[in-house]
């Protein structure tokens, strides 16, 4: 139905000549941006409030690392719960089970309701609402009442203080709060995934697990991971209201010094560029888990047709 | 107690007076089909008509809502103990679906693993095998699709054809007792549908029970051995393809194939 056009030829034409499309308006601006790039430079440069040398000296202080190294731990440590949370939440929500997946409604509606300080605080000060935690018979003291024996039913306990310190009250508190917030977003990655592949991977007699955890998750994560990436970058900063618990991270050092020493604005500089640094570094890390999982993908092919310089198709 | 047909003799899918509905809506209005052991079956009639739904009830993908389906004289979904019907549990029903094959019109390959991969994915995960048996056994279907030199190709990197031809193989490689195709074609560039084709009649002549939804009248013609015509969401009439694609004995079957036959006649 077609007629065959040839549209190979021996010989490449020689280039176009003409005269690009000036743009007078890019060099203005260029200009203005220079003027105000330099203004900037040389207020940092002169203004002695900066103190660059004092702040040198002090953003690599031992308790500042100490501080940076908690930072990164309490990302870390309540991303990776936030994120497994997030999952099981995500997956109970789409369950069958009415029980599960209003557990999760509540969990999530509870969790995104109330502000990351006030949880934060809230778990920092459980200690007040008990003294100690015990494991045991549930209601153990109603039975022994009710059957009139004298029973024991505590296994172990601990006392609130040590076991809720500050650095695991404000993990606890970040991650509860991100499982909320990862919940959505993993629900968002599993629903962008067509029914023809639940349909496919059921008609090979895969069970529901196995085709959450080899086909749709997956897929899903590409969905998923750019959003995980804002939110661990969210987390990073976040941590800093966990000075509020109190829990010695970055921040808490930071300001420590600042308000010891009188100094406050280079530690706030300092602040800046820590929280700056700790971010280029998780976006790097973010480029290289999106590269894995775009694998099979549109783009994927795209680049990698790319990558061998040619433009043929499949 | 399973309530059935003896796994040897009997035929191999078998539905009685089934019925399905989507709400208020009645897609299926009381299937009755036998499909024997080694049987092609290819089903035709309007878009629309439930010959799909009907398909997908048949692994129990859609709960049927009356009737019997039986699959080599089990229960499909169901297990009867006296006069009583008990839903099987998701295991016994995935246990179920193992046995039966199934190829989509959409392809629904898995786009994150390669063809290979696609076909060893059941087999290492469902079957239990070795994934050195798996290997082995999918290179061996993906070569008796034509498709030995793409084994390591991601989903998007084959054509259509290509890609329902690796659906096909994937469908094989558990070794199923029945092969399930709803409308294998439908979604392919027509320079494309005689390579499924082929693979579909060669599966066919290597004595594989088949129940194929289909458009291809000269498919159903050369490679059925019965023809089921559904309207309506029912069976309006069955028989060699011969007669009901040659001599129709129902109004209805005579306007739909003169509907579909009539444009472009189709080279077989």
């Amino acid at each position: 139905m077609s007629d065959i056009v040839n549209t190979t030829t021996t010989e490449r034409p020689d280039a176009l000549r003409a005269v690009p499309v000036r743009h007078p308006g890019r060099w203005v601006a260029t200009a203005v941006i220079l003027v105000l790039v330099a203004m900037f430079a040389h207020m940092v440069l002169t203004n002695d409030a900066f103190q660059w040398g004092f702040m040198a000296k002090n953003a690599f202080a031992g308790p500042v690392l100490e501080g940076a190294r908690n930072t990164v731990l309490l990302t870390v440590v309540s991303m990776a719960i936030g994120i497994a949370m997030g999952v099981i939440l995500a997956i109970m929500r789409s369950s069958t089970n009415p029980i599960l997946a209003s557990i999760a409604w509540v969990y999530i509606w509870f969790f995104r309701a109330v502000p990351r300080v006030v949880l934060l605080v809230l778990f920092g000060n459980l200690g007040i609402l008990y003294a100690r935690f015990e494991i045991g018979i549930p209601f153990d003291w109603l039975i022994a009442d009710l059957l009139n024996i004298d029973l024991s039913g505590r296994f172990f306990g601990f006392d609130a203080r040590t076991l809720i310190s500050g650095f695991v009250a404000a993990t606890l508190g970040l991650a509860l709060s991100e499982a909320a917030y990862m919940a959505e977003i993993v629900r968002a990655g599993m629903q962008s995934i067509p029914q023809g592949q639940v349909d496919a991977a059921e008609s090979l007699g895969m069970s529901r697990s196995l085709t959450l955890r080899r086909i749709i998750l997956p897929q899903a994560m590409r969905v998923i991971i750019p959003p995980t990436g804002n939110e661990t970058i969210a987390m990073i900063k976040d941590t800093a209201l966990v000075a509020y618990v109190p829990a010695y991270e970055l921040w808490f050092q930071l300001q420590g010094i600042g308000s010891r020493t009188f100094q406050v604005f280079p530690m706030l500089v300092a602040a800046c560029l820590w929280y700056l640094a700790l971010t280029s570094v998780l976006m790097v890390v973010q480029h290289f888990i999106e590269r894995h999982f775009t694998k099979g993908s549109r783009t994927d092919s795209a680049r990698l047709r790319l990558a061998r310089g040619g433009a043929g198709g499949a | 107690m399973d309530v059935g047909i003896p796994s040897t003799a009997g035929p191999m899918v078998k539905a009685e007076g089934v019925h399905k509905r989507f709400g208020r809506h009645e897609v299926l209005k009381g299937v009755n089909l036998e499909v024997a052991t080694g049987e092609v079956c290819c089903v035709i009639g309007p878009s629309g008509s439930g010959k799909s739904t009907f398909l997908r009830c048949i692994n129990h993908l859609e709960k049927i809502d009356n009737g019997r389906l039986w699959v080599d004289g089990q229960l499909v979904g169901y297990v009867q103990r006296g006069e009583k019907l008990y839903e099987r549990k998701p295991r016994d029903v995935a246990a179920q679906r193992r046995e039966i094959g199934m190829v989509f019109q959409q392809f629904n390959l898995f786009p994150h693993m390669t063809a290979l991969e696609n076909v060893m994915e059941a087999p290492v995960r469902v079957r239990r095998e070795t994934r050195a048996t798996a290997r082995e056994h999918g290179v061996r279907l993906l070569d008796r699709v034509g498709l030995a030199s793409h084994l390591d190709k991601y989903p998007t990197q084959l054509s259509g054809g290509q890609q329902q031809r690796v659906a096909i193989a994937r469908a094989l490689a558990m070794r199923p007792k029945l092969m399930l195709f709803d409308e294998p074609t439908s979604a392919l560039d027509p320079e494309l549908v005689g390579e499924v084709l082929d693979v579909m009649r060669q599966l066919a002549l290597d004595g594989m029970t088949m129940v194929v939804v289909t458009h291809e009248m000269g498919f159903a013609r050369d490679v059925g051995d019965t023809v089921v015509f559904m309207d309506d969401g029912a069976v309006i009439e069955s028989g060699n393809p011969q007669d009901v694609l040659a001599n129709p004995r129902h109004e209805r079957t005579r306007a739909f194939l003169q509907r579909v036959l009539s444009p472009t006649p189709k080279p077989s």
